[in-house]
């Protein structure tokens, strides 16, 4: 049994055209299903704006779904706020992108890392002490740091305190939206590099959210690619790097500034998308470059080709089923 | 927009009838009126026929009843004390309340703005800090002592002005001042920091780098701009005015509604209390509901609903 | 998986931008001569109200008939009345010291409970949303209808007249403006940041308010005491001045003023004293609110 499940996940939200105007609805996050073995990562990559974020929201359960269902470790989740979701949390944390915003600037790291411990009633104090020290070992931070401000540290400490707050309670799910977006670029690589290592000692399952394909792709077991909503491509990097079958995932990575690559770079046509305005059919026609008649007004389903991967695409799909049928015969 | 329109309108109504119940309620379930108004050693004969005569003797429900129905006609009841229909009385003073409220919300929003706008193009300046210095003045002391004040300098001592009554052409002069000091000095500090913070803009800048005289800038671009909060604080000012007019009347006798509200008070007279606060709070109301409609039309950002 | 040797970040601390920091900075640099003579003004009030009882030189219900209308020292009084006497012989200087202590503690109790109220509400309205948030929105629209005066009027003359009433009464003056400001703190704190990451660490909401949210807005909570502690002076006052706040044998500022208003062409002290105090008090804790406001937060209007 998966350790964490999405199923046909929906999230609409209903706003307003100004002062004077109508409604509106934005569907955020359109039928996604994703599953979360224990002890693995999942990497969520898409644009802003195509509804990373709130998936992530919603499988820790801080958003109320408006379709479909989260399972953790089989069992839907608590009601958001309610006293068996709010014990829940020892077993799932999530780790923000801003990590300043997401500290207390009156309260000293160490405090802070301490909290869930206090929150969940572990342990006495003296032995709490001890596992705020051990957490902040692990994590690279000194004893000193423990005392300081939010403030006080540099953007790279505070995430790696944040870490430290986020596996306190020895959590087995973590999710991860854009951890390192925030941070300079050379200390990104450290910040991944500490999760990873974590992660491997503790055994958590990760949902890494980001918009950085490359770095998803290097960290991740499992990729999904999301656009406007929607999952249009799941499956195992390596393959999904080597031979992306839908046409998003192959201008995310021609995006990817390379410099074994001859030729001009092929650029994605069109706007960026506007959740508040889907286009119908598969949402990613307009631009596409090779669209054909049903794509506009079809919207593909997430299917399996070949290798396993899932893609929502027309094209992938006749190029699988051509490939079923030549296999048949 | 309808939607919008509606939405507000039915929040003042609501608004309105919390008011009216509350005022209902607490003045007649915690009050035996006919004690008061009849005295505590009235025969009961007389006692039965006041609370036949006022329909005290029906449940409270039935009451309020009768009394919404009445408004709705325009009766605002009798009074008790006089036994005279409480709508006229309480137009008539409204007019004497206006003839000091006029003025002084005039010279509020006149000296006071003028005052702000000119303090925040000379800031830094003598002139500014003695204009600031006089705001301070002008909120911080309170009506009846500003009044009391007054009266002992240009009634008492200089004998100029009369100290009270609605006898002269002149009476109305130091009750105006009284009212309308507090709000000049309050919109006087506004105006001059939302003149500041939009002067501090960059596109301030931008327009006299363009070559615009200093003059225009400020009529184009900065006045038009700073003047959207002071708006609203300007809706204030008609509660706020109503509020003070009830010190400002007492201090100077002026016999007006603030006036008419007091003794009303004392004498327990629930039909023209409730008359007033009915009139002030549906005022407030239709004020508020005016100010957030003007606020929505000249604040362009409000218009295209960036909220 | 690519590897970079992991060292422990030495970089720089940001610059501390705490509310507690800035104020402390500041204390450090000189503080204007107004700041000063305002909080040295307050101090002395403060002392006064505590010690009043021990410092006045007469009870405030001392009559001595044949002292009446008696001047301050230096215009034609003695030294037994340093501020002079009332209509009734009674000693001004006494009755100021208990006004004082009556008026400052009123507001005092009111301007606390009225910011407990409206944080109070304004924290449910944000908290629960939906139908609670709704009630709260039309309360404040009831109460923003209604001018304080008139509300307290009405209300007071029909329950009757009692210290308690007053207090309570005064305590709903400005409860609205806190409410929305508080809501309005609560809903943005609560939609991003560290209220968020607290939230979803599973602290209970109490633990959320009280532990991070308040130290967090209390920069805002004590400029918004200190700027409706001298509006409710005021407001108290002009109750008293009507004859419908404080009432007698008890005496407060505006009581003074009120009742000492038929002799102000022929014994002016009566009245000039306590609107003196009045003002003066007003004037230094406005100072004072401003000054915290332009230190501690100033998106406060």
């Amino acid at each position: 049994m998966p350790l964490l499940e999405l199923r046909n996940l929906q999230r609409v939200y209903h706003t307003r055209k100004g002062a004077w105007g109508g409604k509106d609805e934005v569907h955020a996050v359109r039928d996604v299903s994703l599953s979360l073995e224990r002890g693995r990562i999942l990497g969520l990559v898409g644009e802003s704006g195509c509804g990373k974020s709130t998936t992530g929201r919603m499988a820790l359960g801080l958003e109320e779904a408006d379709g479909g269902a989260v399972l953790f470790e089989g069992a839907p989740l608590p009601a958001a706020g309610s006293s068996d979701w709010r014990s829940l949390r020892r077993r799932m944390q999530m780790v923000f992108q801003d990590p300043l915003g997401a500290l207390d600037r009156r309260l000293t790291i160490a405090d802070q890392v301490a909290e869930p411990l206090v929150i969940h009633g572990i342990g006495s104090a003296a032995e709490r002490r001890e596992r705020v020290e051990s957490l902040l070992h692990a994590t690279g931070l000194r004893p000193d740091q423990g005392a300081a401000y939010p403030h006080e540290l540099s953007g790279g400490q505070r995430q790696r305190a944040v870490l430290a707050r986020a596996l306190a309670t020895g959590p087995d799910l973590l999710v991860c939206d854009e951890p390192v977006s925030a941070l300079d670029v050379s200390i990104q690589a450290q910040v991944v590099n500490l999760l990873l290592s974590l992660q491997q000692e503790m055994g958590i399952a990760i949902l890494f959210i980001s918009h950085d394909l490359k770095l998803v792709g290097m960290i991740s077991d499992e990729v999904a690619i999301m656009y406007l909503g929607r999952i249009v491509e799941r499956g195992d990097p390596k393959a999904l790097f080597r031979a992306p079958a839908h046409p998003y995932t192959r201008a995310l990575l021609n995006a990817v500034p390379d410099p074994a690559r001859r030729g001009p770079r092929p650029l994605l046509a069109g706007e960026p998308p506007n959740p508040a305005a889907q286009p119908s059919g598969c949402p990613f026609h307009p631009r596409c470059a090779m669209a054909r008649a049903d794509c506009t007004h079809i919207a593909p389903e997430l299917k399996p080709i070949a290798d396993g991967r899932l893609v929502a695409c027309h094209l992938a799909h006749k190029g699988a089923a051509v490939a079923r049928e030549a296999e048949a015969c | 927009m309808l939607m919008f329109v509606l939405q507000r309108l039915a929040r003042a109504v609501l608004t309105i009838l919390i008011v009216v119940t509350f005022a209902f309620v607490t003045l007649r379930l915690t009050s035996d009126p006919t004690l008061v108004v009849l005295g505590p050693d009235a025969p009961p004969e007389s006692i039965a026929a006041f609370r036949l005569r006022w329909g005290l003797d029906k449940p409270i429900w039935q009451q309020f009843f009768y009394y919404v129905a009445g408004l709705m006609r325009g009766d605002f009841g009798r009074s008790m004390l006089n036994g005279a229909d409480v709508l006229p009385m309480v137009v008539a003073r409204i007019l004497v309340t206006l003839k000091i409220m006029l003025p002084a919300l005039a010279i509020g929003v006149g000296v006071g703005v003028s005052a702000g706008v000119f303090a925040a193009l000379k800031r830094g300046t003598l002139a500014d800090r003695m204009i600031m210095f006089l705001a301070v003045v002008g909120f911080t002391v309170p009506g009846f002592v500003l009044g009391l004040v007054l009266v002992l300098v240009f009634a008492v001592s200089l004998g100029w002005l009369p100290s009270g009554g609605n006898d002269s052409w002149s009476s109305p002069i130091l009750p105006v001042v009284t009212l309308g000091a507090y709000w000049s000095a309050v919109l006087a500090r506004f105006t001059r920091s939302s003149m500041i913070e939009v002067l501090g803009q960059p596109y301030i800048l931008t327009a006299s780098a363009k070559g615009l005289l200093w003059q225009a800038v400020v009529t184009r671009h900065a006045l038009p701009n700073a003047a959207i909060p002071v708006v609203t604080t300007v809706g204030l000012m008609v509660g706020g005015m109503l509020a003070g007019a009830v010190v400002t009347e007492s201090v100077f006798s002026w016999p007006g509604l603030g006036q008419l509200l007091v003794t009303s008070v004392a004498a327990r007279d629930v039909a023209i209390v409730q008359c007033i606060l009915l009139l002030v709070a549906t005022t407030m109301v239709l004020s508020n509901m005016a100010v957030d409609f003007l606020y929505g039309l000249l604040d362009p950002r409000l218009r295209s609903g960036l909220h | 998986m690519t590897e970079i040797s992991m060292t422990p970040d030495t970089s720089p601390a940001a610059s501390p931008d705490s509310a507690t920091d800035a104020l402390g900075q500041s204390a450090r640099k000189s503080i204007p001569v107004s700041i000063r003579l305002a909080i040295g003004w307050v101090a002395l009030m403060v002392l006064t109200a505590l010690l009043a009882n021990l410092l006045r030189p007469y009870s405030i219900t001392a009559l001595d008939l044949s002292a009446r209308l008696q001047p301050p020292v230096g215009f034609g009084g003695s030294w037994a009345h340093v501020l002079g006497t009332d209509e009734l012989g009674r000693d001004v200087l006494s009755r100021l010291l208990v006004s004082i202590r009556v008026s400052l503690s009123l507001a005092f109790a009111a301007t606390l409970l009225g910011v407990l109220l409206g944080a109070a509400l304004g924290l449910m309205a944000a908290h629960f949303r939906g139908l609670v948030e709704q009630v709260v929105l039309v309360l404040i629209d009831v109460q923003a209808a209604l001018p304080f005066i008139i509300l307290a009027l009405s209300v007071m003359a029909f329950i009757g007249n009692s210290q308690v009433l007053l207090v309570g009464l005064l305590a709903l003056y400005g409860w609205e403006r806190h409410a929305r400001v508080v809501r309005g703190l609560a809903l943005s704190a609560n939609t991003q940041g560290f209220m968020l990451a607290v939230r979803q660490l599973g602290a209970s909401p109490g633990r959320q308010y009280l532990r991070h949210l308040l130290p967090n807005i209390s920069a805002t909570l004590i400029v918004i005491t200190t700027l409706a502690f001298p509006e409710i002076i005021l407001a108290e006052s002009g109750l008293s001045f009507l004859g419908l706040g404080v009432q007698p044998p008890m005496t407060s500022l505006g009581n003074m003023v009120g009742y000492g208003r038929a002799y102000l062409s022929n014994a002016p002290w009566i009245p000039l004293f306590p609107s003196a105090v009045i003002v003066l008090t007003t004037l230094a804790i406005s100072t004072l609110g401003d000054w915290l406001r332009d230190k501690l937060d100033p998106t406060v209007r």
